[in-house]
């Protein structure tokens, strides 16, 4: 007690988390819209054009968030600076990112409207490498701290592409049968395509839980700092959102009911959506505010 | 000078022929754990309540009757290849050629990115009032190395205040100069130096078992737990 301890805070809190889970529900749900028009999988045309504006509502809400998480919210234009750009900062790249992919994904809405095949066809596949570099680029953003022991890893972007593609299903099906409530019988989504979709997110979870093995096995034989980690934050502070909710509600649980007979049907797939949406956004929360977390130990 | 002339990051200044590197040593030798470098530094720059541009940690080992108190000062390590210059995303911060890492208050958007990337919590962000209003709020904010006092010759407050004379400041690409004879002189230690970061801060550690002590993660005693559950109700966890 008579010692003079001095105690840091975390810089990046919930709001960088909660505009993580909303850059990869986004990506995640932009993917589906692709499937009908730039991947050829017919199934998936009808549900191409809400997917797409889900993904494009998800993506408007992040500059929101993220102005309002700048200590000087009136210069966030400094970002888009040229004569202040700078290069070597992932962030600047993120920027431009951010700004060209609802842009993109706006154009590629619009042609999907008229039914121009080719129009739509190349302005999704610029949308879909816009989505994916978008949300890849939240991983490395992360990733490029060699102090943060639990986020300094390559597997960060991938991890956080998994968990776009899984939780960008999960929000698009929730929408999709909320929506239906709205519809006539005749224009609802049917459920063949909500249990094609349960089946994606089902395969998308077992990638997932092999990635955190992976991370999970590196990390128990790592240098002593990730040990630590390890002990401090997966095990103690954060044991909730990762063991709890990430990996036993947002993972186990989710895939227990899409491959047993409850999964087949819609009440199922819903209710398995609703976990790993929940699953995901825990992982965010660790996954941001952990690494830093540890970092604030240092003296 | 001109505005861009230093906005992307100096070069590495350690060792060049003709160019200044300013660096630091802490003798933890002399030591004592006075806090006046806090002080010192806290009046220079008015740093306010809850955030520090340099402190002293303090851990007490051994059991009674055979303790012994660590002291271990801290500041921005100036480093060579500074990891908050490089994610500066408005280079709102950048490396002097002499050494300094700075911050330009007017650019700065308070993203946090830099605290993000530096490994020694060496950054602090400023809050939203100020006794002082004409000095920034909700940006991010560091040590200096006393650039204004050093640009005029004088050593910064920290050391020019330091009573033990543990805190040396001076060029270390200058053989002559107190630092380069201390670190030529003597076993130094940089904090991470596994990060790459080329620290500019040497320790001269008092003993070789107080190296495992001051440096790394540790399992805190109970009395600092307390102490951080405290001060986490006080700030909060996080921004």
């Amino acid at each position: 007690m008579l010692d003079y301890q001095v105690f840091h805070t975390i810089p990046w809190g919930m709001r960088i988390a909660i505009y993580f889970w909303l850059v990869g529900a986004s990506a995640g749900s932009f993917v589906i819209s692709s499937l009908g028009w730039v991947f050829g999988v017919k199934k998936y045309k009808p549900i191409a054009l809400p997917a797409s504006i889900t993904a494009i509502i998800l993506l408007l809400i992040v500059p929101i968030i993220l102005i309002a998480d700048l200590g000087k919210p009136e210069r966030f234009w400094y970002l888009l600076r040229p004569d202040f750009w700078h290069a070597s900062s992932p962030m600047a790249w993120g920027t431009l990112l951010i700004s060209a992919y609802p842009g993109a994904m706006l154009i590629y809405s619009w042609f999907v409207y008229k039914e121009n095949e080719f129009q739509a066809k190349v302005w999704g596949i610029l949308s879909i490498i816009l989505a994916v570099s978008t949300h890849w680029y939240t991983g490395v953003v992360m990733e490029l701290n060699p102090s943060r022991e639990i986020n300094h890893t390559s597997l960060a972007p991938i991890l956080f592409l998994t968990g776009a593609f899984v939780s960008g299903i999960g929000f698009l099906i929730i929408v999709l049968f909320i929506r239906n409530f709205f519809l006539p019988a005749d224009k609802q989504v049917g459920a063949e395509m909500f249990a094609g979709m349960g089946r994606l997110m089902a395969w998308g979870l077992v990638f997932d839980l092999f990635l955190i093995f992976s991370e999970f096995l590196q990390m128990s034989y790592g240098t002593g700092d990730e040990i630590v980690a390890l002990k401090h934050i997966l095990l103690g502070v954060f044991s909730f959102q990762f063991l709890w909710l990430e990996v036993i509600f947002g993972i186990i649980a989710p895939l227990i009911i899409l491959f047993s007979s409850f999964g087949r049907s819609l009440t199922g797939i819903v209710a398995a959506s609703i976990l790993v949406d929940i699953g995901v956004l825990a992982m965010r929360q660790w996954w941001t505010i952990g690494g830093q977390y540890l970092q604030t130990y240092f003296q | 000078m001109p505005e861009r002339s230093f906005g992307l990051q100096a070069p590495p200044s350690l060792g060049a022929p003709g160019k200044k590197r300013y660096a630091m040593v802490v003798d933890l030798r002399r030591c004592i754990g006075c806090m006046a470098c806090v002080l010192a530094d806290k009046a220079e720059f008015e740093v306010p309540l809850g955030v520090w541009r340099t402190w002293v940690s303090v851990r007490t080992v051994g059991q009674y009757p055979h303790v012994k108190k660590h002291f271990l000062p801290r500041l921005c390590n100036h480093c060579d290849d500074p990891p908050c210059v490089r994610s500066c995303p408005v280079q709102a911060t950048y490396k002097h050629e002499e050494g300094f890492v700075l911050q330009r208050y007017e650019r700065c958007i308070g993203c946090r990115a830099c605290m993000v990337a530096c490994p020694f919590n060496a950054r602090h962000f400023l809050p939203k009032k100020r006794s002082n209003p004409n000095l920034p709020t909700n940006v991010v904010d560091k040590c200096t190395f006393c650039f204004h006092r050093v640009s005029q010759g004088f050593a910064p407050a920290c050391a020019q205040t330091c009573v033990g004379r543990a805190r040396i400041f001076g060029d270390i690409n200058d053989p002559n100069s107190e630092v380069a004879k201390l670190v030529a002189a003597n076993s130094t230690i940089v904090l991470k130096p596994e990060m790459g970061t080329k620290p500019q801060i040497y320790y001269i550690m008092p003993n070789q078992k107080s190296m495992s002590q001051e440096v790394g993660l540790l399992e805190e005693p109970a009395d600092v737990k307390e102490d951080r559950k405290a001060h986490r109700e006080h700030f909060g966890l996080y921004f």
